[in-house]
């Protein structure tokens, strides 16, 4: 079995994460440019090579209509639940998309799902450098106020990317894990999880128990479209009009956007440590557009945002039964709470200053590989008991949504219903599943409708037992008995939004096309290219005078050697190529002994001329 | 003369007969759930109503550490769906027995004798006054917000007034329920006739109708107070 990861798939950066035998301590691992962050940008170029992270982010502002960020946001929503987003993000939407978003890359249309699976392959593969071994399982963090679509959603994304995806962990649980290993906090803890594109506010309650330590979570709440890219919107909005009012030359909104995006993404990253910074970017007609904007003019624009996290902040406390003061920690995690209004507002409302030692980047990512271990290892010092953030209902009489598994309830949770007929043979009883706290259906989220069979009887004689499951992803399944028969009956669950398993399948089956990332396969493009060097080494040694001093014998074996390893590289077994080049590499030994002999020899032969 | 119980089942793994419980006295192995477990009995408790919270407590941390499905990650598929099962079981138990209002509704529930009947819609009898006059103050709250009437701070502080009285209704009624519950408890002490316990059932069942009314009333009093300010 292949390695295990953790893995943090964020709306801006992604990060992959592993425990380190040697510390005891999870650990996130750098990628190619030395750092572990990676933009969580896909672009596809026009040979349909796929490129992610940072090639890909810069190709944001060369090939924007190839190229995707935030596609978070997209994951598990159907077309008419973005209609918003489509305003304020370049999504480009294909006509054909219905309960499950395709996007347009070039001349590509891909599912996020599929384009979140090009993010955790290349996590993979830094993880497969880092360790130069296959990485096959790991969990990955998502929203604790994701749905049960998102979550789905999510767990496909990693199937489609070759992982076999152990759990999928609430973020700012997973942040409450990876800091109570390193603080040893006990108590009752609020982690205030502010990310690039969602919000998430848990309560915990961290127990000393006799066999190690419970992180229990209370309750949750949160909002999945809320974050840094709102704040990102909100100052470019007000940088657009300040530029139409000053009526800049050749500037266009639509063709200009992502350059002010980066231009207001630095000012705000600035406005975190300075007081005032400039909006700086290139204008389209030569020289450079700046404004000056103060950290107090920043904090008036965004406020209203900041002001929007507090509302599920107190919802969550509510929940638990508990006030702000009675919060024994609080822990900011994600990369907005840099920003010292977040923090100044979170220590206001809390009454105490928060948590920051960790790198609120890193700290998920972190979390998340202390659970692949634990999951992974078998070894268990601490257990995750966490909640699902919506309550769970069904559809009844009159559109009225009947709650069977109320929101905060531990995972996994289950209720039973039972059914009967109305009428004489009837065969089938409609069931609809919803997520969400209203009361009426067409006001919650539809999560799946599916018929149960019943066989032919006189009106209420049928009894079915529907079981619903939310399981430790947070994620539903349904089971149902015939409790005439006394047998299990299986049920074809139609999910709202989302990808059936049939059509996971075959994005697998095409995804094949991209394998070239796999770990084999870079495996054996740097053996072959070992075995080239080596075997155009040899036949240059082959051809030097020097191997007339040969005995037959080795000079057979040498010849062996390279007609194996040719025979070798035109097979696809890297592991077969490595063992044929350290044959070669053998049998060559005496050879490369004789010829750097008479190198030595020439040279010293030379000196002595010299000196003559 | 000992005879083994009927219902003693053998073990799905090494076939060891099994008494019951989470696993397998002979080789450790999760066992399923038997058909219709009881929340009580899962966790080895009596069905009585006055429960030690933190002791309930515990008791679901221990054997979260040991039904949880994060220990069964590497287990065969099978015991796998059996840590789902009985995970969720403990989870859904705790949850209804930790709460005492929830613990005396799965109590009836469990013994067919919930019965929420037209209770639902209809006043006890006892509060007919002063549900009419809280209704009469609704009605006029909102013909004044229909109205942009200027007397809205004068009817909103009546409505205040007259919900703090249900309020305190609604304590009295958990307060009775308590009292049944603690003779449930002694009855089942006693180990008394099943006709006492039956009237005792009968009885939460009352309290418990009356208790969700004036529930419901209060929570729509609040909202409209909600909207109203």
């Amino acid at each position: 079995m292949g390695k295990v990861v953790g893995i943090d798939l964020g709306t801006t950066y992604s990060l992959v994460a592993y425990m380190d035998p040697a510390t005891g301590r999870p650990r996130c691992i750098p990628g190619p440019y030395g750092t572990p962050l990676c933009p969580s940008v896909v672009s596809v170029d026009a040979d349909g090579s796929i490129s992610v992270g940072d090639p890909a982010r810069r190709r944001l502002l060369t090939q924007p209509d190839r190229t995707i960020y935030s596609v978070k946001r997209l994951m598990g929503r159907g077309v008419a639940d973005v209609q918003d987003e489509l305003k304020l993000f370049p999504f480009h939407i294909d006509p054909g998309s219905q309960q499950v978003i395709r996007v347009r890359l070039g001349d590509r249309v891909f599912t996020p799902p599929e384009i979140s699976a090009f993010i955790l392959r290349e996590l993979k593969s830094w993880a497969e450098d880092f360790f130069r071994e296959p990485v096959d399982r790991a969990v990955i963090t998502v929203p604790a106020y994701f749905n049960d679509a998102q979550r789905q959603a999510t767990k496909d994304a990693g199937r489609l990317a070759g992982l076999e995806v152990l759990r999928l962990v609430n973020e700012p649980t997973a942040a409450a894990l990876a800091y109570g290993l390193h603080e040893q906090q006990r108590g009752l803890v609020a982690v205030y999880d502010f990310g690039g594109g969602t919000f998430d506010i848990s309560i915990l309650k961290l127990i000393s128990t006799g066999e190690g330590d419970i992180y229990q979570v209370l309750s949750t709440n949160g909002d999945t479209h809320l974050g840094g890219d709102d704040i990102d919107n909100a100052l470019r909005s007000a940088e657009i009009e300040e530029i139409h009012r000053q009526q800049l030359p050749g500037f266009s909104s639509s063709q200009h956007a992502q350059v002010i995006r980066d231009a207001v993404i630095t000012a705000k990253h600035e406005l975190s440590l300075l007081d005032k910074t400039l909006v700086k970017f290139p204008a389209p007609e030569g020289g450079w557009y700046t404004r000056e904007i103060t950290r107090e003019e920043f904090e008036q624009a965004i406020a209203p945002i900041i002001e929007r996290t507090m509302v599920p902040v107190r919802l969550a406390l509510a929940d638990a039964h508990l006030k702000p003061t009675q919060i024994e920690e609080v822990v900011l995690v994600g990369g907005s709470t840099r920003i010292p209004l977040v923090r100044r507002r979170v220590e206001e409302h809390f009454g105490r200053p928060p948590h920051c030692e960790l790198n609120p980047d890193e700290v998920v990512a972190l979390g998340a590989a202390v659970q692949a271990d634990i999951l992974s290892s078998g070894v268990k010092n601490m257990l995750l008991l966490d909640v699902t953030p919506l309550s769970l209902g069904i559809e009844t009489m009159g559109g009225v949504v009947a709650k069977i598994i109320p929101r905060n309830s531990t995972i996994p949770a289950s209720a039973q219903e039972l059914y009967t007929t109305g009428v004489d043979n009837q065969t089938g009883i409609d069931i609809h599943v919803l997520q969400g706290e209203r009361e009426l259906a067409k006001d919650c989220r539809s999560l799946a409708r599916f018929q149960l069979k019943i066989p032919p009887a006189p009106a209420g004689m049928p009894r079915v037992e529907v079981k619903f499951l939310i399981d430790a992803n947070g994620i539903l399944q349904v089971h149902a008995r015939d409790l005439h028969a006394g047998e299990a009956r299986s049920i074809e669950v139609q999910p709202s939004y989302g990808l059936t398993d049939a059509e996971v399948e075959k994005m697998l089956e095409e995804s094949i096309e991209y394998a070239e990332q796999d770990f084999a396969q870079r495996q054996l493009i740097e053996a072959r290219t070992e075995a080239d060097i080596i075997l155009k080494a040899a036949a240059k040694s082959l051809a030097d005078e020097g191997a007339a001093e040969l005995a037959p014998e080795e000079r057979r074996r040498i010849d062996a050697a390279i007609s194996l390893l040719r025979a070798a590289v035109l097979g696809t077994d890297y592991k077969l190529i490595r063992a044929r080049v350290d044959e070669l590499n053998q049998a060559t030994m005496h050879l490369a002994e004789i010829l750097m002999n008479r190198v030595l020899h020439v040279a010293i032969e030379g000196r002595r001329l010299e000196e003559v | 003369m000992h005879t083994p119980a009927k219902t003693e089942a053998a073990c799905w793994s090494c076939h060891a007969p099994h008494a019951g419980g989470h696993f397998c006295a002979a080789c450790g192995k999760i066992q399923p759930l038997p058909r219709g477990a009881d929340y009580f009995a899962f966790f080895g408790l009596s069905q009585k109503l006055w429960l030690d919270c933190a002791a309930l407590e515990r008791l679901f941390h221990q054997l979260s550490w040991k039904l949880h499905p994060d220990n069964f990650v590497r287990a065969s598929e099978y015991e796998r769906e059996l840590s789902l099962e009985r995970g969720s079981q403990l989870n859904d138990a705790y949850r209804t027995l930790r709460d005492p209002v929830a613990r005396v509704e799965y109590l009836l529930a469990q013994a067919g004798m919930r019965k929420e009947g037209a209770a639902k819609q209809q006043a006890p009898p006892e509060l007919l006054e002063e549900v009419f006059e809280l209704n009469e103050s609704l009605d006029e709250l909102r013909a004044a917000r229909r109205a942009d009437g200027a007397e809205m701070g004068v009817l909103i502080e009546r409505l205040e007034a007259e919900e703090k009285k249900f309020e305190s209704r609604l304590c009295e009624v958990d307060e009775e329920l308590k009292r049944v519950a603690a003779e449930w408890d002694a009855a089942l002490d006693a180990g008394g006739e099943d006709s006492k316990r039956k009237e005792l059932m009968v009885r939460m069942n009352d309290v418990l109708n009356r208790r969700s009314y004036i529930r419901n009333l209060v929570a729509n009093v609040q909202k409209e107070l909600a909207e109203a300010q």
